[in-house]
């Protein structure tokens, strides 16, 4: 599908984003259009986001995965406003009929917290730890709501309720530190929910939980999506997550969406070698379920540990000051031709789904075929994948500086 | 908590017994300043000092006469007799006090609402003219010596020998009994003397600790909540930000009720610092001994309570 | 006497009580000092006689006063800063009027005494209607003089100079603060005193000081039995024109005298003008204690009806005398310095040694240390101006010998003395480390470092100590066992203006100490002796000048201590005020005469 606004092969200037789709009968609550972050660093202008565009729907969640110092983090701030002062932002943001970034200071304080809410990683840090958990939650419901403190109180022990807190008239006099994490978290999500947002945004809300704890804040987040109707914005670097909860999947490279589409479409035919990259890094485990790939339930990195390989992707990630000319994977890209350095690729959907897009140089066909050898690399034996490479393709493969590990990121 | 404070407090007794031991001891070692000859007159026969040391009681050894103090001390809080005033120690105290009080008070009050709302405005305004202003005249503050800014105040405002004649000059302080109102502008000056450096100090404190705090996940959270800025520097920030001031604060009223010695030398307040000033200068050590003693017992008192108020500052702090 | 911490921060040296101290005092009937430095200076200006009389009576004095009082008392006190209150409010039998530092006036006494008995009985006539303070009112009479000196011995008063003064009277050795035998009071307006030597001139001259002022026995007894006593203390009763503000019980405490805070001084209602030579022209007297020096000398030359009680700081003299000329008084004789040098053990005991050192010391250097010449010259003799003899024994320049000639210091003259004892390199070559002990703060430390230094010029090896002046004074200087070689901060200042007082203690052999002793070189010679004891029996004034005239060259030229500088003293006032100085203490303001403009 040929986009009409689409710039190709303009050889060195990267080329503006492909219009948005989706499903034209229903308005989308988010859509976000070649959004810009720029930090003035001392080493000069950082380029953390440099023009996403991407849609969200009620009801609906959306999945944004890439390792740290791709802009996953900084992107989601930026609809809240909350980038630091010095930041340039720029595009737009259409949050329900609203342009976010020409919002005042106050309409946008108004909106967040109660239509526009968002939960951070670190629960212990991001809970003030000097005030008892229900002043917060009743900070938070009056903040927007005219209500009285005895009132407010009641809504914020429905609330820890409502997020399955056990006890929750007693809980409200704790403190942060005398809760456990995925307590913690749960109560960051109530003061969240507290006024009933549309947009949730939740920024790795379970890196900083264990295993177990994780199942059941996604499991939460995914019934409160349901009863509620909000769309969820979910920043990850764990493929894992996405699967679990996400509908959709948009993956982020070097401040840019390198492939976005639904996430069944994304987990089992990535069309990009960053994708490929990220999937190839998770560990496999020993038989069975991995080898169907992402069906049921992906390996996530908390499945580190399990028998398999990592193998990581070469290189380090892009700098966001002065990024790679042309395609910025390109110095990383274990298929990347002369060309790539010199042209920049746009976001372009896949001729058998349009909902599927990816930025890449090489031809869709050939990203199919590489994404089958890179499965059986992956599944298969050892003898089977000594086979599968040229010998070009192996030393690039082989190559490393200082790979990127997925697992260790913690902002996007 | 109660076994705490209880245990802090024998500690606290512990220390001010040790405290007068070591000032005890200093003084018989030191060559100087022998009571029976100041008492006697320094032309007064060796016969008359012997008499006198012998009435004083200082021919006993020192342990004897320490114990003999401390039980006065413990027993009917008698803090021994100055014989270069003629007074007892504990009158002489208590009636300084006051004014040292008065000074402590007002200076605290000034220097909090001063530093504090400097140290708020600069580190919200962090990098600002006016952040590097603020604390760069907060420098000069600190740096500039007491003595010398007191001396500087008066040769600039005193009404009797200031360039401007504004504040009542040195000398001019009045108990609060006898006349407020000349009670309180006789303090101005020393109040604002004595509050500069501090409130500099406290501006500088709060300054580095909010913009530490402001830094920190739990604001951004305040933020998302959609919660007006002012709240968020205040009920946020700068709730987490005063723990580190209210200790200092307790151990500087702690100090300051000691006595202000050089302020309240500088503009002759007649206050338990001066009296204590005094008395080096005329080796008048029971004196010394007495100021000594409650200078010690007021930085116990106050680390102890700071200590105690830091549970209530922060719930994070548990108690052995 | 000596001033320790007093008002004028002259240098204190212990008067040793045992010190036999004969004061064969002038008779009052004695002509005005033949000195003219006596009289104070009003910076700039040529001397002007102290005008008493016919000034405006009322208003109120301000002080300043960075110095506490040590005592009320006038059984107790005995320096020169208490004294400026003690002669304001208590009247002894004989004092000083302002203009003069040697010329006794009858006080409480009606007229000079009577010596009879070879010198050994001594009659006062005393004053009628000369009344107490409230509350005890009623008139003074001799039992109330004999009381006053008695209570000097009683331990709970412990005059610091009974012992040196009064001694001869007859029982006094052994008393105890009950009657002395020697005290006698055969009427109501007369006093006799018995003596078991005929040192009446002595106890002339000591009747002039506070301990014979009257003290009522019924008032003051009780408060006597008090260990120490509250008479002076918290109670004190008045004879002069002025009292310690007090209760309706006589109580003064916190009330005319807050320690380390303020003395108030208000007239005395039963004081009577006509039995007194003071005219009394202020209504009160308010005295605030403390302060910060260069403030409080600010106050006073910024300020009007205010003066300030002891001394101003050095930069306050500096700026006095070059913009408020009118208002800074100079006092000559306030007192002298110098090194001693230890005539007895060490190297000083060769003459020529000591020739060397006086000739070596640059005492302009010294005098610059302490503030220039407004304040200090050079030294060149041990009686000082004011003091009589003074011009008789060389005045200003001094005897006339070589090492004398040059108060910049002289190496090459010294070098000659160098040579005679015996080091012909003019340089030390002995193998004694002297001892040297000074007191520290300023300008003690200067001085104290520019004798060291100067020994070290004459190849000395020196062990210089610093230490607080109290412990100069009580462990090294005045104890001969110390074997202290130089003391370079030692001094003396006067009592009264006789010129025994500033020659006999310092320098007289037998009244060598082992401890508190006041003759820091140990001088003990016997030609020197014999003079002085000579000299201390002379009556009549001129008499006196000559014969301790000569004891001073005698001095001069046995070099027994390096002289340093004579001091005088510095006043400030407002420029509303008409100070009045009392020359015999070292030019403090006399609240008697002084007045406002």
């Amino acid at each position: 599908m040929s986009d009409p606004n689409s710039d190709r092969g303009r050889g060195g200037v990267a080329a503006p984003e492909g219009q948005l789709d989706g499903d034209p009968r229903a308005s989308a609550l988010l859509r976000v259009e070649d959004l810009r972050v720029q930090l003035p660093t001392e080493d000069g202008l950082l380029g953390a986001v440099d023009g996403i565009s991407y849609e969200l729907h009620a009801g609906r969640t959306l999945g944004i995965v890439g390792e740290s110092g791709s802009g996953k983090t900084v992107s989601a701030l930026a609809l809240m406003g909350l980038n630091p002062k010095h930041a340039r932002v720029s595009g737009r943001i259409d949050f329900d009929g609203r342009e976010l970034l020409a919002l005042d200071s106050q309409q946008l304080r108004a909106l967040r917290g109660d239509e526009l809410a968002m939960i951070f990683q670190d629960p212990l840090s991001s809970l003030h730890p000097l005030h008892r958990v229900g002043w917060q939650l009743v900070e938070a419901i009056r903040a927007h709501r005219d209500v009285a403190k005895a009132a407010a109180r009641e809504r914020a022990a429905e609330l820890l309720d409502l997020v399955g807190i056990p006890d929750a008239r007693a809980r409200l006099h704790a403190y942060p530190h005398e809760l456990s994490g995925g307590q913690r978290q749960r109560v960051m999500i109530a003061m969240a929910l507290a006024n009933e947002p549309k947009l949730l945004i939740a920024d790795e809300p379970t890196t900083a939980l264990d295993v177990t704890v994780q199942a059941q804040i996604l499991a939460l987040l995914a019934r409160l999506q349901r009863e509620l109707g909000m769309a969820i914005l979910l920043v990850t670097h764990d493929l894992g997550v996405v699967a679990e909860i996400a509908d959709e999947v948009a993956v982020m490279y070097a401040g840019r969406i390198v492939e976005r589409g639904s996430t069944e479409q994304v987990l089992t035919a990535p069309s990009h070698p960053y994708t490929w990259g990220l999937l190839r890094s998770i560990p496999r485990l020993e038989g069975g379920a991995a080898g169907h790939g992402p069906a049921s339930r992906a390996p996530r990195d908390s499945d580190r540990g399990a028998v398999g390989e990592l193998e990581p992707i070469a290189g380090r990630p892009a700098s966001l000051i002065s990024p790679p000319s042309g395609c910025r994977f390109h110095p990383r890209c274990p298929y990347a031709l002369p060309d790539h350095a010199r042209i920049d690729p746009a976001l372009a959907p896949l001729p058998d789904d349009p909902a599927h897009l990816a930025a890449c140089l090489l031809a869709p066909e050939e990203r199919t075929r590489l994404w089958s050898k890179e499965e059986r690399a992956r599944l298969g034996s050892d003898e089977e994948r000594a086979h599968l490479w040229s010998d070009e393709e192996r030393t690039r493969l082989g190559s490393d500086e200082e790979p990127a590990r997925l697992g260790d990121e913690t902002h996007g | 908590m109660t076994r705490y404070i209880i245990r802090r407090l024998l500690w606290g007794v512990a220390l001010l017994f040790i405290v007068s031991a070591l000032t005890f001891v200093l003084f018989d070692l030191l060559p100087s300043g022998d009571p029976a000859k100041l008492r006697a007159g320094r032309t007064a026969t060796p016969q008359a000092i012997a008499h006198i040391r012998h009435e004083l009681g200082l021919d006993k050894p020192v342990y004897t006469q320490f114990f003999d103090y401390m039980k006065g001390v413990v027993l009917h809080f008698d803090l021994g007799y100055s014989y270069y005033s003629h007074a007892p120690v504990k009158s002489l105290i208590a009636e300084r006090l006051p004014a040292t009080v008065s000074l402590a008070v007002g200076a605290i009050v000034i220097w909090l609402l001063v530093g504090l709302s400097v140290g708020i405005v600069s580190a919200v305004r962090q990098r600002t003219l006016i952040d590097r202003t603020a604390m760069g005249t907060a420098l000069v503050f600190i740096s500039a010596p007491e003595y010398w800014l007191g001396l500087l105040a008066l040769f600039l405002f005193a009404s009797d020998i200031g360039k401007l004649a504004v504040f009542p000059g040195a000398g001019s302080y009045v108990a609060f009994s006898s006349e407020p109102v000349k009670w309180f502008t006789a303090l101005i000056l020393p109040w604002l003397v004595l509050a500069a450096s501090f409130a500099a100090v406290y501006a500088r404190l709060l300054r580095g600790s909010l913009v530490e705090v402001l830094g920190e996940d739990y604001i951004r959270t305040a933020r998302a909540k959609g919660l007006p800025e002012r709240r968020v520097v205040m009920r946020h920030g700068v709730r987490s930000a005063i723990t580190p001031i209210v200790t200092v604060l307790g151990l500087d009223i702690g100090t300051l009720l000691g006595g202000a010695l050089l302020i309240e030398v500088v503009f002759n307040i007649p206050g338990v610092g001066r009296l204590n000033y005094d008395a080096i200068t005329h080796a008048d050590f029971p004196i010394v001994q007495g100021t000594v003693l409650l200078a010690a017992l007021f930085i116990v008192v106050a680390n102890l309570l700071v200590d105690i108020s830091y549970a209530f500052l922060d719930p994070r702090v548990r108690f052995k | 006497m000596f001033n320790h911490h007093g008002r004028r921060a002259a240098p204190s040296l212990a008067l040793v009580s045992a010190g036999l101290l004969a004061l064969a005092l002038a008779a009052c009937g004695s002509s005005e000092d033949s000195s003219t430095s006596t009289i104070p200076l009003k910076a700039g200006e040529s001397p002007l006689g102290q005008q008493l009389t016919g000034k405006h009576r009322g208003g109120t004095l301000t002080v300043y006063d960075h110095e506490d009082f040590e005592h009320f008392d006038p059984g107790e006190a005995y320096g020169g800063q208490d004294y400026t209150v003690l002669y304001a409010i208590e009247r002894p039998l004989y004092s000083y009027p302002p203009n003069t530092a040697n010329k006794l006036v009858p006080d409480v006494a009606a007229a000079a005494p009577v010596i009879s008995d070879g010198g050994k009985t001594v009659t006062v006539a005393i004053k009628p209607h000369i009344y107490f303070s409230p509350p005890v009112n009623r008139e003074v009479n001799s039992g109330d003089v004999a009381y006053a000196i008695e209570r000097g011995a009683n331990p709970n008063v412990s005059n610091p100079y009974f012992h040196s003064y009064f001694n001869d009277i007859v029982g006094a050795e052994k008393a105890n603060g009950g009657a002395i035998a020697g005290i006698e009071t055969p009427s109501r307006y007369a006093i006799v005193f018995h003596l078991t030597k005929p040192t009446a001139g002595l106890l002339y001259g000591a009747l002039s000081l506070p301990l014979s002022a009257p003290v009522p026995p019924e008032f003051a007894k009780p408060l006597d039995a008090h260990s120490p006593t509250t008479y002076g203390t918290e109670y004190l009763v008045a004879t002069g024109p002025y009292m310690l503000k007090a209760n309706a019980q006589g109580k003064f405490l916190g009330i005319g005298y807050q320690p380390g805070k303020s003395v108030t001084l208000v007239r005395n209602p039963t004081w009577n003008p006509h039995t007194d030579y003071r005219p009394a022209y202020l209504d009160q007297i308010n005295i605030n204690i403390g302060g910060e020096p260069t403030v409080i000398g600010q106050q006073v030359l910024k300020g009007q009806d205010v003066v300030q009680n002891d001394s101003p700081a050095q930069s306050i003299v500096k700026e006095a005398y070059e913009r408020y000329p009118q208002q800074i008084t100079f006092t000559p004789g306030s007192g002298d310095y110098y090194a001693s040098l230890n005539n007895a053990r060490g190297p000083f005991t060769n003459l020529d040694l000591r020739k060397a050192v006086w000739a070596a010391l640059d005492r302009e250097a010294i005098a610059k240390v302490r503030g220039g010449p407004l304040v200090a010259q050079p030294m060149t003799h041990f009686l000082y101006p004011g003091v009589a003899g003074y011009e008789q024994a060389g005045g200003d320049a001094g005897p006339k010998v070589d090492y004398n000639e040059h108060p910049e210091g002289d190496m090459a003259i010294a070098a000659k003395y160098m040579k005679l004892a015996g080091y012909p390199s003019g340089k030390y070559t002995g193998g004694k480390t002297l001892q040297v002990v000074g007191s520290t703060g300023e300008p003690q430390e200067g001085m104290a470092q520019i004798v060291n230094q100067t020994l070290q010029n004459l190849g000395f090896k020196t062990h210089l100590s610093l230490v607080d002046q109290s412990v100069m004074y009580d462990k090294y200087c005045t104890v001969p066992a110390q074997e202290i070689d130089v003391c370079p901060n030692g001094g003396w200042v006067r009592d009264f203006a006789d010129p025994q007082t500033v020659l006999y203690v310092p320098f007289y052999g037998p009244a060598i100490e082992a401890q508190g002793n006041s003759n820091w070189s140990q001088v003990n010679d016997p030609k020197i002796n014999a003079a002085m004891q000579k000299a201390e029996l002379v009556v009549g004034e001129p008499a006196r000048a000559e014969a301790w005239a000569k004891i001073d060259e005698m001095l001069v030229e046995q070099a027994v201590a390096a002289p340093e500088v004579y001091v005088n003293q510095a006043s400030i006032e407002g420029s509303g005020v008409a100070g009045v100085n009392q020359l015999w203490n070292s030019g403090a303001w006399d609240y008697d005469f002084t007045s406002l403009k």
